[in-house]
């Protein structure tokens, strides 16, 4: 048995799927991740269209408050076991825009990302390089971060 | 036929086993094809040059949750994605596949194949609206609505163009219409077989005539709100009616497995290859056509066009080949 | 300008002056007077309004609205003052909306952030602000915002509360019976980017269009008070990564002009080379986004491609692809250590841009089905793009001569040969087409720009390790400057308040054109189907970072 779901964690790791959601300037580095330089598909990476049939949700750089309702709302339309990635400074703590109150500043403590990229924004490079290390945690089976708790459970929307 | 016969079909050929390998096969050679257009790699690092990646993709989808949502009808919802494949797989008996087979023969070997495989491919699209009008969504609507408008002016050049082989060699049997067909037959009826390409991009949603799952415009269709396995299934629908629609096409008009030196299956997937890239090559470089242009196409050309083929059919029946 | 000067002095004015050869500076006494005084203006040709910047004095008790108004055919423009009282019940004004449309966002904009209530306006509403600043008005300069910080979570139940009471009052209106609905194309929809359309549709006939923004609302205006004058580049750079470039060059020249420095011919040269960079990079985008609104991704691909080399060229200068950071106060911030193996790259890339263009130029631009879908839709004729205040690429496809580079010549550019760009029809192919010729024209000005580097080195009149940044006072003194620039995407103004013996600035309103573009899709998209939505939103150009700041 244990030999069957590990088979599944390695299928589920090799073809990660990430839904399109913008919500900042770091999708920008996302568009040329997929470009022909960078091209993560070449690692099995694929956008889809709808939240349904997406494994992970990138946290693309800031949140302002009026697009997290949306942004909770995607990822809650996301079927199990869902994960996700934030990218850029401004996803972990409001980066350069620390100082203005429209931004959501603890994003990570709302919505726990499973692996955080740096950079303002990160290189094409570095994003890929972050969903690597989130294949890893896919393989070993472990549970997403956002699963195991958040204050966006707290929150309507 | 004895029972292991029947099993043979079902399960490994022309039934399940092989439409999954189809369906594996396309949904990578699709990925690459249209990755080196881009001028990108496409899959790579998993498995040898990335052919295990739709292995992954699939098996990762049927162990991901299946929603229903809550709007949705539940019974529409989870029964039509079991139909929509078996419909799709069905008109697999009425193609001849192989010399091996059956001698030659489709597994169904009827007097009235060309009008079988024209309705069986005909019901698809209805039931994908089914899909649509289930959801209960505004977009899933939208893209239901848009491939029964398709669907309806499609289906009238694709009928009358599969026709013309038949017209022209009298005969609905598929094995007969493969073996009538010589060099200067597939001359006469290459126009027929554009109307009848153009035709197909339309009853396969491929771009440009992709308006039903159109991105861009209504997120994804009819697809907007499946996961999970509902979601492989009607993939697995939509690959395997690309194949059905193909080897349709490549019997109608190209001679099936018939090849030069020899007859093989071989043959027949080579055209259908063929067929697939022009496919993907018309989908890399065109972009799509609004909802109402493409029915002033079809209806003010495409169908005229498909009754004009049949008059010259006539005409080459009587002067050319002057039966 | 004598005429306009005429008509200002009829009213009654505290002062009328030159400012700049293109400018006229007045400010009126009586605020009861403006629209009057907007009436005659437009009689003589000023037809649209830029911007609306309230500057808030508390000490004083007055808030100071800045009206900038344009005359586009003759390349005039108007900065009008005037001052109203700041108490929030006293303080409104008459709305110039129905005398210049091109105002409305921005008289929205200004009464959400500052409260300045627009008597007239035909639909004054909150706008751009989230649920939870509804009545608090962020931009005065007693709003407390830490105070606000405090319940985040409370503030973001308010926001989803508005959505769901607006869901209601859909369910309500619309019902379920008939074909009619509100679709709400954004803002997680593949297409569509931070901005939400409120579509209501019948079937696939759009009847009436409301854009809903803010979803990327930084702030950063407010943003820039609290920073020092070169921590504000941060702010400046980010109001949109695709053309990095360009505003810093506005922001600086505003310091520059507050200051009173004159930066060296090199660094002037420099901000071409670096600006048109920019302006490439955009471009590049928006010609292959042009077709991913139409389902083809082919053309995004090869443009990405050939980006990415002119985003190595970027990164050998500054460091970083996309936030550059590069132009400061004063100059260009880095020294060109080996200025030719910088203009290498440069003709690398340019070199590969060339390569490509034959295959562009037969796949994508001649494409049939392309030329169904975009030609002779989406119209804009010459009144539309005046009455609008369209900007940058979208007016000149209508073939309305106007290009900051040339009216109010900054940097070096007023030194290069260049012409105005245009097309001919104004319909969504031109608005492709123009952004094509654009490109070439912005390396043919690269090219001119990298050979005068070249010739000023070797005749000893540059010294590209020294000259590229002049020392600027870490104190500014009062004073108030207008800048502009022609971004990629349109002209981006700037307006720089300063206090004396300042190290932040004032107040800085940036206006930048994607709110205009935003606000006429409006009247562009009803009659026209939802298949239309993506391409016609597409052929504007259109980016929320700018939109929303």
């Amino acid at each position: 048995m244990l030999k069957v779901l590990d088979f599944f964690n390695y299928a589920r790791s090799k073809s990660p799927w990430i839904v399109h959601f913008c919500s900042g300037c770091c999708s920008l580095e996302m568009l040329a991740a997929m470009g022909p330089r960078y091209d993560w598909e070449r690692y099995g990476y694929i956008m889809t269209p709808t939240p349904r049939q997406a494994d992970i949700i990138f946290i693309t750089g800031l949140v302002s408050k009026k697009i997290l309702p949306a942004l909770l709302r995607t990822y809650e339309q996301m079927p199990e076991p869902r994960y996700v990635v934030a990218i850029g400074a401004c996803a972990y703590d409001g980066g350069p825009y620390n100082d203005s109150p429209s931004v959501i500043k603890n994003m990570t403590e709302i919505l726990p990302a499973d692996v955080f990229v740096a950079g303002c924004p990160p290189k094409p490079e570095a994003i890929i390089a972050g969903l690597e290390e989130l294949k890893e945690k896919i393989k070993r089976g472990e549970p997403s971060a956002s699963s195991q708790g958040g204050l966006w459970k707290q929150m309507k929307f | 036929m004895n029972i292991w016969e029947i099993l043979f079909y079902i399960f490994i050929f022309p039934g399940l086993t092989f439409l999954l390998l189809w369906t594996f096969f396309v949904f990578y050679f699709s990925r690459k094809a249209l990755a080196y257009i881009h001028k990108r790699v496409g899959p790579h690092y998993n498995g040898p040059a990335g052919s295990l990646q739709t292995v992954w993709d699939i098996f990762k989808l049927l162990t991901k949750e299946s929603i229903t949502p809550k709007s949705a009808d539940p019974y529409l919802f989870n029964i039509i994605p079991i139909i929509t494949p078996l419909v799709a797989a069905l008109p697999v008996i009425l193609i001849p596949w192989t010399p091996i087979i059956n001698h030659g023969h489709a597994i169904l070997d009827t007097n009235y194949g060309v009008l079988g495989l024209v309705v069986l491919i005909g019901v698809e699209p209805f039931l994908l609206f089914l899909t649509g009008f289930g959801s209960h969504n505004k977009y899933s609507f939208l893209g239901g609505m848009r491939i029964l408008a398709q669907m309806i002016s499609m289906e009238a050049p694709f009928f009358l163009a599969a026709l013309s082989p038949a017209l022209l060699f009298g005969t609905m049997n598929l094995y007969d219409i493969m073996y009538s067909n010589t060099w200067l037959t597939t001359l006469i009826l290459l126009p027929g077989a554009i109307i009848f390409i153009i035709a197909m991009l339309g009853i396969l949603e491929q771009p440009p005539f992709n308006i039903p799952d159109a991105e861009q415009e209504i997120v994804y269709g009819f697809y907007t709100e499946y996961a999970g396995t509902n979601y492989v299934l009607l993939k697995f629908a939509e690959f395997t009616e690309i194949l059905v629609v193909s080897a349709a096409a490549v019997t109608l008009f190209f001679g099936g497995y018939r090849g030069i030196f020899f007859d093989s299956f071989w043959w027949l997937f080579f055209k259908i290859v063929i067929l697939a890239i022009i496919i993907v090559a018309i989908r890399a470089s065109n972009p799509r056509l609004r909802l109402d242009q493409m029915l002033k196409f079809t209806w003010s050309w495409l169908t005229p066009l498909a009754i004009l083929n049949l008059v010259w059919i006539t005409f080459a029946k009587i002067y050319i080949l002057g039966v | 300008m004598e005429k306009i000067k005429e008509v200002l002095n009829k009213f009654d004015m505290e002062y009328v002056e030159d400012y700049k050869p293109t400018w006229v500076k007045a400010k009126l006494k009586n605020k009861d007077d403006i629209t009057k005084v907007v009436e005659a203006l437009k009689e003589i040709g000023v037809r649209s309004c830029s911007t609306v910047s309230p500057t808030d004095y508390p000490e004083e008790n007055r808030m100071e609205i800045n009206y900038f108004l344009e005359d586009i055919e003759n390349k005039k423009n108007v900065w009008l003052k005037v001052d109203i009282e700041r108490d929030l019940e006293k303080c409104e004004i008459d709305s110039i909306t129905p005398i210049l449309e091109s105002a409305d966002y921005h008289e929205l904009e200004s009464y959400s952030t500052f409260g300045v209530k627009f008597k007239g306006h035909p639909n004054l509403r909150y706008f751009l602000i989230s649920a939870d600043y509804y009545g608090k008005f962020p931009f005065r300069k007693d709003f407390d915002w830490d105070e606000h910080e405090k319940n985040v979570i409370e503030n973001v139940n308010k926001i989803s509360e508005e959505f769901f009471e607006e869901y209601e009052e859909n369910e309500e209106t619309m019902g379920h019976e008939g074909s009619r609905t509100v679709l709400h194309w954004g803002p997680t929809h593949p297409a569509s980017g931070p901005i939400r359309l409120k579509v209501y549709t019948n079937g696939e006939n759009i009847e009436k269009v409301e854009p809903d923004i803010g979803y990327v609302w930084r702030a950063l205006e407010k943003l820039a008070e609290r920073k020092d004058f070169i921590g504000t580049i941060v702010a400046v750079e980010r109001i949109c990564f695709m053309d990095n470039t360009n505003p810093m060059i506005c922001y600086a020249q505003a310091v520059e002009e507050i200051a009173g420095k004159e930066i060296t011919p090199f660094a002037k040269y420099m901000r071409v080379i670096l600006g048109e960079l920019g302006r490439t990079v955009s471009h590049l985008i928006s010609l292959g986004g042009f077709f991913g609104t139409m389902g083809l991704q082919t053309f995004l691909m090869w443009c990405l491609d050939v980006r990415e080399y002119f985003l190595d060229v970027l990164e050998d200068y500054s460091g970083a692809r996309i936030a550059t950071a590069c132009i400061e106060p004063g100059g260009v911030r880095y020294p060109l250590n080996d200025y030719k193996a910088w203009f290498a790259e440069i003709d690398k890339a340019i070199e590969k841009w060339e390569s490509v263009k034959p295959d562009i130029e037969d796949i994508f631009l001649k494409n049939p089905l392309m030329t169904v879908r975009a030609k002779d839709i989406g119209i804009f004729t010459k009144d539309d793009v005046i009455d609008n205040y369209l900007q940058g690429p979208i007016a000149r496809a209508s073939n309305v001569k106007t290009d900051v580079r040339l009216d109010e010549p900054y940097a070096a550019y007023g030194e290069l040969k260049m012409d105005y760009v245009t097309c001919e029809n104004g319909d969504t192919r031109d608005r492709l087409y123009i952004i094509y010729k654009e490109i070439n024209q912005s390396i043919d000005l690269m090219k001119q720009a990298m050979k005068k580097i070249e010739e000023g080195i070797e005749a000893g009149e540059m010294d590209p390790k020294k000259d590229h940044l002049v020392k600027m006072p870490r104190r500014m003194p009062e004073g108030e400057a207008v800048s502009r620039v022609e971004w990629a995407r349109g002209e981006m103004l700037m307006h720089l308040v300063t206090m004396p013996k300042s190290t932040n600035p004032y107040r800085l309103k940036l206006k930048a054109p994607s709110v205009n573009h935003t606000r006429m899709l409006e009247k562009l998209l009803p009659n026209h189907t939802l298949s239309d939505i993506p391409l016609l939103y597409g052929s504007m150009h259109i980016c929320q970072g700018d939109l929303d700041r």
